[in-house]
């Protein structure tokens, strides 16, 4: 089984860079079949280097995202595939390409242009501080152990 | 004599001199700005009872740019005019706060970070910056390594606007939504460059512009990717290189990374053939439906490029040389006036820039013109209070007023006119430099009213390529001038390539990629001096000590979506919607989509440098000051 685990976000952003603190974390622990990817770069281009690739069995995306919700708190999904309307995909594209950095972003993009396999699933982190700086909210240092245990646990069958 | 506003005069030798008699030479009496149209109960009931086809009209955010937009008309539905326009950047960025007291080396790797399409650039300009204020500059294989760099990232910028953020407006949903009749116009007429893009009729190549699905589309999306991949070889990352160094690039390259590169360079030949068809078609087709479209987005042919690609051998890193070294870039420095060339000197240039922020949610800095670290520059020549080297920045978040403050950026003038900057003020400026001061090349030369490009032949037939000078001056030459950019970009990387090549063949002290450097523990003045896809954009740098005392950086989009400026002048965008004539087809006033005045905003390519993230005094950064143009007419705080 092919794994890929990507973490999303801004690095120096407290919170907001959860998603690729919990990769550079667990990176050394990929083993066979399960990769793990900082997605510190654009949406398209990630569809495109997807693209390339040999197809993944699964993937995972984890990363902070803001919805109004307890700060600290983790939301796991089994990504659903259904898009927005073309007028969204369109600027979520425009804004892919101009250098938005964001997990919607990612995940309407790659599914978009059919990137993406059947398999995903979304660890999303609700972040309390998202000002500029390292380290995070002791809402998310809380968190940690849980988020790393749920992200572990989906790669594996 | 170049200057018709500023205070400043030549004698006998050409150097530049403030007028004498004046006190305060650079004084200006403020032009209040208009009323807002809702904020003059009497005039709106006129024209209301006049006409009921007046309404306001925000694009908020404007979509398909990059970063935040919003944009407030009053339009005449009935009369198919626009009555009033308002530019909001939306976003504070703050670098130059962020910056303050740093090692200069970071503003290289932060600056880069104003924005995630053109970071490389921000990225060199900070080198430069460096560079003149360490005294060195970078051995020829340097130049040469960051002159690809450039030219690659034009060749991902250009695709993405033409075929991602403008091309949309000239689709087959967008045309058939707005105006049908010309789709139906459109079906039945061939196109004329056919031959070189494919195209049997215009119509055909509209659904093929179509978002997400269309040919064009998709390929743009491809040639992003072609220049990400030759990027890297020698960024290593893209946006943000991490190989951009003071004095160089801190990466070596051999014959195989040459290969790589040329391999991708080499496909933009045909690309940009093709793009350049296209986009002559569209123009061409759209003026021959209805000449008015030849006033969609127009404004005076004024604009700013100070030029970039250095020369290997002419580049010295000195404010002194800079006019010297500045002519002899592939893309020369040039202000163009009305559309006349009044300098080509980066000094003049340099000298004519000053920043207004009546209208902007800034603090105004020198105290009326009193308070000025720099009167002149490295060479002797006057420097206004507002000229960047002399600014700081100083946020002043307020309501949003239409009369007073209204965006983040502020209102960069050059001798006290609004200037536009883009893809072809650079083609526009090599055009008209002419033969006689025109770099030596094998593959272009400037004719004085048109520039001429002779790239080796891919695929398609090796026909003449030119762009010429228009005559009138709207979205669709931006657009048309933006894709031959293409193409001159492309002939500038292959040069550079070719340069690359025969640098590394000969070995020695040339070919050497950086050059050795000790960070002055004096005081230090900078300028990079350079552009971004989308063009003008300088950071001027004050060290000392070994740390940033203040650092400006003045992007593109700072001139084009500047606000109103305190002679009563509005901003690029502002007075290119202002001329836009309204030629959507609608019959209610429901049924208005502001299409004409959108292809106007995008042809300048907005790029609202994307931060989200504001500096307060004790360098803690607090998220998020946005405004929105929504409320503007209420008490709306930040």
């Amino acid at each position: 089984m092919r794994v890929l685990v990507c973490g999303v976000g801004y690095r120096f952003l407290r919170d907001n860079a959860v998603g690729v603190w919990i990769i550079d974390t667990l990176a050394p622990q990929a083993s066979n079949g399960v990769e793990f990817e900082d997605l510190g770069y654009h949406p398209v281009g990630f569809t495109q280097n997807l693209q390339e690739r040999p197809p993944y069995d699964r993937i995972v995306f984890v990363g902070a995202v803001a919805r109004e919700r307890t700060p600290g708190a983790v939301t796991t999904y089994r990504y659903d595939h259904v898009l927005p309307d073309v007028t969204e995909i369109q600027e979520r594209v425009a804004d892919s390409v101009t250098g938005s950095i964001s997990l919607d972003n990612l995940v309407i993009v790659a599914e978009a242009f059919k990137a993406l396999p059947e398999d995903v699933w979304v660890v999303e982190i609700e972040p309390a501080d998202e000002t500029w700086g390292d380290g995070f909210s002791p809402e998310i240092e809380a968190g940690l152990p849980k988020i790393m245990e749920t992200v572990w646990s989906l790669t594996k069958p | 004599m170049c200057f018709k506003n500023l205070p400043i005069e030549f004698d006998a030798q050409g150097n530049a001199t403030l007028k004498p008699g004046a006190a305060n030479p650079y004084s200006y009496t403020e032009t209040p700005a208009p009323t807002p149209i809702e904020d003059d109960p009497e005039r709106m009931r006129e024209l209301f009872a006049r006409n009921g086809a007046v309404r306001r009209v925000d694009f908020d955010p404007v979509t398909r740019v990059a970063g935040a937009l919003a944009f407030h008309t009053v339009v005449d539905l009935e009369n198919r005019q626009v009555m009033e326009t308002a530019s909001m950047a939306t976003l504070f960025r703050g670098y130059e706060i962020i910056l303050k007291g740093r090692d200069p080396r970071d503003a290289i790797f932060i600056s880069s970070r104003a924005c995630g399409v053109c970071g490389g650039v921000h990225a060199t300009c900070s080198a430069l910056a460096c560079e003149m204020a360490f005294g060195i500059h970078p051995p020829p294989m340097g130049v040469v390594a960051r002159n690809m760099l450039l030219g690659i990232e034009y060749l991902y910028d250009h695709p993405i606007h033409l075929s991602l953020l403008a091309g949309p407006d000239f689709s087959e949903p967008a045309i058939r939504e707005t105006n049908p009749e010309i789709w139906e116009r459109a079906e039945h007429t061939r196109a004329p460059g056919r031959a070189t893009h494919g195209y049997e009729f215009m119509s055909e190549l509209m659904t093929d512009l179509t978002p997400l699905t269309g040919k064009l589309y998709l390929e743009g999306l491809h040639y992003t990717r072609l220049a990400r991949e030759a990027y890297v070889l020698i960024g290593g990352k893209y946006p943000h290189p991490q190989t951009v160094v003071p004095g160089g690039v801190s990466t070596t390259i051999d014959a195989s990374d040459l290969n790589e590169i040329m391999l991708r360079v080499v496909k933009y030949f045909d690309y940009g053939r093709k793009t350049a068809a296209i986009w002559d078609d569209l123009a061409d087709f759209f003026y021959e439906v209805n000449p008015k479209y030849q006033d969609i987005g127009t404004r005076p042919k004024s604009m700013i490029e100070p030029g970039q690609w250095d020369d290997p051998y002419a580049y010295d890193g000195t404010f002194k040389n800079c006019d010297d070294w500045g002519r002899k870039r592939w893309a020369p420095p040039g202000v163009i006036v009305d559309g006349e060339l009044v300098t080509t000197s980066l000094q003049m240039l340099n000298a004519g820039v000053e920043e207004f922020v009546e209208h902007a949610f800034y603090e105004e800095w020198t105290g009326d013109g009193q308070n000025q670290r720099f009167p002149t520059d490295p060479a002797g020549n006057p420097l206004s209070p507002y000229h960047p080297w002399n600014k700081d920045t100083v946020p002043k978040p307020t309501a949003t007023n239409w009369k007073e403050k209204y965006s983040w950026s502020t209102a960069p003038r050059w001798d006290r006119q609004a200037m536009e900057t883009g893809a072809y003020s650079r083609i526009w400026a090599a055009a008209q430099t002419g033969a006689a001061n025109f770099r030596d090349s094998d593959y272009m030369n400037s004719t004085g009213h048109s520039l001429e490009i002779h790239l080796p032949k891919a695929d398609l037939p090796n026909t003449p390529i030119e762009w010429s000078i228009p005559e009138t001056w709207g979205a669709f030459e931006r657009n048309r001038a933006r894709a031959y950019c293409i193409l001159y970009t492309a002939a500038i990387a292959y040069d550079n390539l070719m340069m690359a090549y025969d640098l590394l063949r000969k070995g020695g002290p040339d070919a050497k990629m950086s050059t050795p450097y000790k960070i002055p523990k004096d005081h230090q003045i900078g300028v990079g001096l350079w552009s971004a896809g989308r063009g003008y954009l300088t950071h001027h740098m004050e060290m000392d000590k070994g740390v940033i005392e203040n650092y400006q950086i003045l992007t593109p989009s700072t001139w084009m979506a500047s606000p109103k400026d305190p002679f009563g002048n509005p901003g690029p965008y502002e007075e290119a919607v202002l001329a836009t004539p309204l030629l959507e087809n609608y019959e209610k006033p429901e049924d208005f989509k502001g299409i004409d005045v959108l292809r106007a905003i995008r042809s300048f390519d907005p790029c609202m440098p994307c931060t989200t993230h504001m500096h307060t005094d004790d360098r803690t950064i607090t998220r998020e000051i946005i405004s929105c143009a929504c409320g503007a007419e209420g008490p709306h705080e930040h």
